[in-house]
C-alpha cells in the first residue's frame, strides 16, 4: 500500500484529502500543517509519497522540499497551491517536486495525479508547463554559462503541447510517439532543471566556502 | 508661481540661496570699504548695507518656509533689490559708476532672481532677470560688453536653474509614485496572503465537494480571487513605459480558461500589449460562440528574444482544412479577420491551425 502523507495548514482541507486519499485505497500515515513538523515526521512516518500546500504559515514551500528529500531521498513530492503563485511554483519544482497540481483540480484529476507520482512519474499542468519554458528561455538568453540547461527539439515540442492543454495521449498521437516517450520528454526537461539547480547550488556553496 | 508647498528637495535650493545672499552681502559689503573714497555721498551707503542686510535675515527666514512663500514676497523681494541697486545712482555717483565701479547691490541682486527661478521655473526666473538685468544696465550706465555679460550671465542661471528645478519635481514626483505604487504592492501581498488562508482554501473545497452550477461559480470566483492577489498591479511608473502582457491578459483566466507563461513579466510597449490583449479576448470570444459549452481554452504566452508568442488553443470540435477556406472566401471569418487585423496592424502574423476533433489553435507572433 502506497504511504501518503497529507501537509497542509488548513484543517478542513487538510481532513477532506486524508479521507478522499483512504477511500481511494491509499495508506494516509501523516497529515501536519506546519512544514518544520513535516520534516520531522517524515523520518519516522517514511511516506512514499508527499502532498503538499506550497503556502505553509512557517517556512517556505523549497525549504520543506529541501528538508524532506535530505531525510527521505527517494520521497516523491506532488504540490499543490490554491494561489498559483508562479515563482513558488518554479522554484518548487526546482528543488526537486516532481508534481503539480492547483487546488481547484476534481478529484478525480486529483486521484490519479497521486497514483502517477506515486508511480515515478512526473505530473504537469499546463501551466507548469509554461512556466518551465519561461525558464528555460530565461536561462537561455541570460549570461553566458556552460552549465546552462537547454531543451532539445522534441523536449521544447512536447512542452508547448502540454502547456496548450494537450494530454499526453493526444501529444503521442499527433507527434507519433509512445506515450511512455512523450512522458519521458516531460521528465527530463523537469530532470534538466533539478540538476541545473543543485550544480548551482554546489557552485555558490563553493565561492562561499572558498572566499 | 507655485508658492505654498514644499516637495521635500526644495528645501535645500533655498537655503542654497540664503547661503548665497549672505555671501553676496559680504562681498558687496567689502567693496563698499574699499570705493567708499570716490562714491558721490558716501555715508548713505550705510543705511543702505543695513536695509540689505536686514532683508537677508528676513528672507531667509521668509523662504525657509513653504506657507510664506507667497507672490507678495516675491515681488516685494524683487523691488527692495531694485531699490538697493537704483539706489546706487545718487549715492555712488553718476562719475564714479561710468568709471566703472560696482553698484551697491552688486552680486546680492541675483538673489531674487534666483528665488523667481526656483518657484516659478524658467518663466518666472527669465522675467526676473530680465527686470534686474534692465535694472542693472540702466543704474550702471555704461553699455559695454562687461555690463551685458553680467546680466546675460544672470537670465542663463535663471534658465537654468528654473529648468533644473522642473526636472527634479518630476524626478521627485516620479520618486512619489514609485514609492506608493511599492506600499499599495506590499498590502496587496498582504492581503493576498490572507484571502490565500481563508477564501482560496475554502472554494477550493467547495469546487472539489459539489458538483453542477456551486462549483462552477466557486471555480469562476476562486480563479478571478486567484488573479487578483497573484499578480502585482498593472500600473507602471510611467505611463510611456513597457507593461506586463501577464498582467493584461490576467483577468481572461476562468474555470473554462487556463493561462500559461513565464514566472517573469512579459514586457511589451503599452500600445502593443492592450493590441495582443484585445486580440486575444476576440480569440476567446470566438471560442465561447462556436464550441459547445464546457469547453476549455488554454492561452499560453512565450517571450522569445525577438518576439512574444501567444496561443489560444480550444479543445472544441474543430473546423476542417477546407472549411476554413470556404469560410474565408465567403468572409464568414469575421472574428478570425479581426484577429489577424489587429496582429498584422502590430506588425506581426497569425496561424489558425484546426481540424475536426483536433480543436483550433490559434498562434500569434509579434515582434519586439
Amino acid at each position: 500500500m502506497t504511504r501518503v502523507m497529507v501537509v497542509d495548514d488548513h484543517p478542513m482541507w487538510r481532513e477532506g484529502v486524508g479521507r478522499d486519499l483512504a477511500a481511494a485505497g491509499y495508506d494516509v500515515v501523516a497529515a501536519t500543517g506546519e512544514g518544520r513538523q513535516a520534516v520531522r515526521i517524515a523520518a519516522a512516518a517514511r511516506p512514499d509519497v508527499v502532498v503538499l500546500d506550497l503556502q505553509l504559515p512557517d517556512v517556505s514551500g523549497v525549504e520543506v522540499i529541501n528538508g524532506l528529500r535530505a531525510e527521505l531521498p527517494g520521497v516523491r513530492i506532488l504540490m499543490l497551491s490554491a494561489s498559483g503563485e508562479q515563482q513558488d511554483v518554479l522554484d518548487a519544482v526546482k528543488a526537486g517536486a516532481t508534481g503539480y497540481l492547483l487546488k481547484s483540480a476534481g478529484l478525480a484529476e486529483f486521484l490519479e495525479a497521486v497514483s502517477r507520482t506515486a508511480a515515478g512519474d512526473t505530473v504537469f499542468t499546463p501551466g507548469l508547463a509554461g512556466l518551465v519554458l519561461g525558464e528555460f528561455r530565461r536561462l537561455a538568453v541570460g549570461p553566458f554559462d556552460k552549465t546552462a540547461p537547454k531543451l532539445t527539439e522534441r523536449e521544447t515540442e512536447v512542452l508547448r503541447l502540454v502547456a496548450k492543454g494537450l494530454s499526453y495521449r493526444q501529444i503521442a498521437e499527433r507527434l507519433v510517439l509512445s506515450h511512455r516517450t512523450v512522458q519521458n520528454h516531460v521528465q527530463n526537461t523537469l530532470g534538466k532543471l533539478q540538476l541545473h539547480n543543485r550544480v548551482e547550488l554546489t557552485r555558490y556553496a563553493i565561492e562561499q566556502g572558498l572566499d | 508661481m507655485h508658492q505654498g508647498r514644499d516637495t521635500g528637495f526644495q528645501a535645500p535650493l533655498w537655503r542654497a540661496i540664503a547661503v548665497y545672499r549672505i555671501a553676496a552681502l559680504t562681498y558687496a559689503t567689502i567693496l563698499v570699504v574699499r570705493n567708499f573714497p570716490h562714491y558721490q555721498r558716501p555715508m548713505l551707503a550705510w543705511p543702505v548695507l543695513a536695509i540689505m542686510a536686514g532683508w537677508t535675515v528676513f528672507t531667509t527666514y521668509a523662504y525657509a518656509d513653504p506657507a510664506r512663500r507667497r507672490p507678495q514676497l516675491f515681488v516685494a523681494d524683487l523691488l527692495i533689490t531694485v531699490g538697493a541697486l537704483a539706489a546706487s545712482v545718487p549715492i555712488v555717483g553718476r562719475v564714479a559708476l561710468e568709471s566703472g565701479k560696482p553698484t551697491l547691490a552688486v552680486a546680492w541682486h541675483v538673489a531674487p532672481v534666483l528665488a523667481w527661478a526656483v518657484a516659478g521655473g524658467r518663466r518666472g526666473g527669465i522675467a526676473a532677470a530680465v527686470i534686474m538685468g534692465a535694472t542693472d544696465l540702466i543704474v550702471r550706465a555704461h553699455y559695454d560688453q562687461a555690463a551685458y555679460t553680467g546680466s546675460v550671465l544672470m537670465l542663463l542661471a535663471a534658465i537654468a536653474v528654473g529648468y533644473l528645478v522642473r526636472m527634479a519635481e518630476d524626478a521627485h514626483n516620479r520618486l512619489q509614485r514609485a514609492v506608493e505604487l511599492e506600499a499599495a504592492t506590499r498590502e496587496r501581498e498582504r492581503l493576498a496572503r490572507d484571502i490565500h488562508d481563508s477564501v482560496l482554501q475554502v472554494l477550493a473545497l467547495v469546487q472539489r465537494r459539489e458538483t453542477g452550477e456551486l462549483a462552477r461559480l466557486a471555480g469562476e470566483t476562486e480563479a478571478a480571487l486567484r488573479h487578483l492577489v497573484a499578480r502585482h498591479a498593472a500600473e507602471t511608473v510611467d505611463d510611456r513605459s513597457e507593461v506586463d502582457l501577464m498582467t493584461l491578459l490576467g483577468p481572461y483566466a476562468s474555470a473554462s480558461v487556463t493561462i500559461s507563461g513565464p514566472a517573469g513579466p512579459v514586457r511589451l510597449p503599452g500600445s502593443a500589449a492592450r493590441e495582443l490583449a484585445a486580440a486575444v479576448a476576440a480569440a476567446l470570444d470566438n471560442v465561447g460562440q462556436h464550441c459547445p459549452s464546457g469547453t476549455k481554452a488554454f492561452l499560453l504566452v512565450e517571450d522569445e528574444p525577438g518576439e512574444v508568442v501567444v496561443t489560444v488553443r480550444d479543445d472544441g470540435p474543430g473546423i476542417a482544412p477546407d472549411r476554413l477556406a470556404e469560410a474565408a472566401a465567403q468572409g464568414r471569418l469575421g472574428v478570425v479577420q479581426s484577429i489577424r487585423g489587429r496582429v498584422a496592424d502590430l506588425g506581426g502574423r497569425t496561424t489558425i491551425v484546426s481540424a475536426p476533433g483536433e480543436g483550433t489553435e490559434v498562434e500569434m507572433r509579434v515582434g519586439r
